[in-house]
């Protein structure tokens, strides 16, 4: 089929990005009209009063200071527990590679009531009481994601090879992870780690299965006494994504056009 | 010293993957400044024997010696030798220079000695314009030369080249593997060299060990194994060799309407058996009207290889030889023309028949 053949002539590409755009950005633009409306300075008029109106609340640095230390918790767990394996994979482990793509594709596959309800009748009272333990869900929610992520960036990199010669030229295996593996496969990990926090940042179903208040908890329960608000806080929240999502972007194609070199 | 006498020594090595034998009791010598090539088809052991070496792979037994010294339980990184792989090994975060410089950096040499060195190994390999380059920012017959200084930069025991020319196109391997052996005998590296590419091996190597099945066939100078191969295993793997249906007398070999000595006579061969009979001692030639001709044959193919012609033709019993003649004496073969066979090697090697 020609429609599959991934090479669309320059006006469907045009046409393409052109329809995607309006998808994003109509609604976008209409909601960023709508947040700027001031109806109390009179009809017409516009200004910062809706966001200044979400920034004055007293719970707003609150929470996104939490929701913020969650995604960084999240991510630290990415960085000790997913990186390391996905590089041992790599390196010895391709035989269980079938056993982790299955594994990792589960928590999309699992409905996020049931993984709420498992945790609340598996996991340790002293777990389900402390406010971390989200991070960890928000760790396994992002797996489907960071996993393929790293294990694309990194299958691109010959590992194996580059640890041996490195140990060959006198490297001991803490060297070679330090000056070899490390550096080469940064881009990736940067790139999962992103993706990771702009999962964690965005979670609300199981944060709110499992009775947490967090940033995005938040906004749902102030967003109903302020309906401009509330428009803008979801237009602060959009940009602040996409923001996040254009670093991960911009991390990823720099790492895809050096093919592993960086600095 | 009887030490010196061997830079690097392998007794009885073994080593098997999941039941499967891949190195089989194996026993190699190579001399200091020595380049022996280990040649043979996939899955000989080859380049298990080369991982062995460096430590990349432990040996379920035997030993490996370097100047004398007990290297087996040495990990690969205290072992002082350089390697090139196959596929492109350079740290792609490191210019040719840092990467160059790498091992000198693991051995703690000082920022000015190791630049300077790095420096002067590029010039070797002819690249130190390159010297500030990326990986990505090079050729690949550049980056192997690179992995090639950075091999010889930490000046190694033994250099161990792991078919590092077999993703190189064919213009850029031929004139590396030129510069490894003008490097290797500049610098006296002992060096082995993994290929199962025997052109390669035999025109850069001191000796060539042939290997089957994880062992070796035989070592020996190119021009000994070409010439005097020890099996027919051999025989066949180094140079191209025709295959054709002969009666063994028990001394003789009968082919062609000739006959030649066997050189590997088993009383046990059977009286129909294969002979082995290289391309260069088959002539093909337009019969004089009145000369009787050896055996006759139809010119199937002929292949300008430049000084030499290869020239195919079916025997009149319906069997394909191939002949390489002069250029000069082909002109007058077509493909349809009738052309007699002349054996001319006097001794030849048979393997029993598969007929």
């Amino acid at each position: 089929m020609k429609r599959l053949g991934f090479k669309l002539p320059s006006a469907g590409l045009f046409i393409a990005v052109l329809l995607a755009g309006v998808f994003v950005l109509l609604p976008l633009g209409s909601a960023s009209e709508y947040s700027f409306r001031t109806p109390a300075l009179g009809p017409g008029t516009y200004g910062w009063d809706n966001y200044a109106w979400f920034v004055s609340q007293p719970d707003f640095g609150t929470f996104i200071t939490l929701s913020l230390l969650l995604a960084a918790v999240a991510a630290g767990i990415t960085l000790l527990v997913l990186v390391p394996t996905v590089v041992w994979l790599n390196l010895r482990g391709q035989k269980l590679r079938p056993l982790m793509e299955f594994l990792t594709l589960l928590p999309l596959v699992i409905p996020v009531v049931a993984l709420a309800i498992g945790a609340q009748t598996s996991l340790p009272v002293e777990l389900q009481s402390n406010q971390y333990s989200l991070s960890f869900f928000y760790f396994v929610l992002a797996l489907p994601y960071t996993y393929r992520t790293l294990d694309i960036g990194i299958r691109a990199i010959p590992l194996k090879t580059l640890s041996e010669a490195a140990r060959s030229l006198g490297a001991s295996q803490i060297k070679v992870i330090a000056l070899v593996l490390a550096p080469v496969v940064r881009g990736a990990v940067i790139a999962s780690v992103f993706l990771t926090i702009a999962l964690s940042l965005g979670e609300f179903t199981l944060t709110s299965l499992l009775h947490w208040q967090t940033f995005t908890t938040w906004v749902t329960v102030i967003s109903q006494s302020n309906i401009l608000g509330a428009i803008a806080l979801s237009v602060f929240t959009i940009v602040a994504a996409f923001a996040l999502l254009l670093v991960v972007g911009l991390v990823s194609i720099r790492t895809k056009r050096r093919q592993v070199t960086e600095e | 010293m009887k030490k010196k006498s061997t830079a690097l020594r392998l007794r009885g090595v073994t080593k098997s993957f999941a039941g499967l034998t891949a190195l089989d009791s194996l026993d190699l010598d190579v001399k200091p400044g020595e380049l022996v090539a280990l040649l043979g088809p996939s899955g000989c052991g080859k380049t298990t024997a080369l991982r062995i070496v460096a430590g990349l792979e432990k040996a379920d037994s035997g030993k490996v010696l370097v100047r004398g010294e007990d290297i087996t339980e040495l990990p690969a990184h205290k072992r002082h030798m350089g390697m090139v792989f196959q596929q492109y090994s350079l740290f792609p975060n490191l210019t040719a220079e840092e990467n160059a410089a790498f091992g000198l950096r693991m051995q703690g040499v000082g920022g000015a000695e190791r630049k300077a060195r790095a420096l002067e190994l590029l010039d070797l390999v002819g690249l130190s314009a390159l010297a500030k380059r990326y990986p990505h920012e090079m050729s690949g017959g550049q980056q192997q030369r690179v992995a090639l200084a950075r091999a010889l930069a930490v000046e190694p025991e033994v250099l161990l080249l792991d078919e590092p020319l077999s993703a190189l196109d064919a213009k850029v391997r031929t004139s590396l593997r030129e510069e490894i052996r003008r490097l290797q005998l500049e610098l006296g590296t002992t060096t082995i060299f993994v290929t199962h590419d025997q052109e390669e091996a035999m025109a850069i190597s001191d000796r060539v060990a042939v290997m089957s099945r994880g062992k070796i066939e035989q070592i020996d100078t190119p021009d000994v194994l070409y010439s005097n191969p020890a099996s027919s295993f051999v025989a066949s793997f180094v140079g191209n060799m025709n295959r054709i249906p002969a009666q063994f007398d028990g001394k003789h070999a009968h082919l062609l309407g000739g006959k030649a000595k066997v050189s590997n006579t088993d009383s046990a061969a059977p009286t129909s058996v294969v002979a082995l009979v290289r391309p260069e001692n088959i002539r093909l030639f337009k019969p004089a009207h009145n000369a009787k001709a050896v055996a006759d044959a139809t010119v199937l193919n002929r292949s300008f290889l430049g000084p030499v012609s290869q020239v195919t033709a079916r025997t009149a019993d319906g069997h394909v030889v191939s002949a390489l003649l002069p250029t000069a004496d082909t002109g007058d073969l077509h493909a349809g023309d009738a052309v007699a066979v002349e054996l001319l090697a006097k001794q030849i090697m048979i393997e029993g028949s598969n007929a």
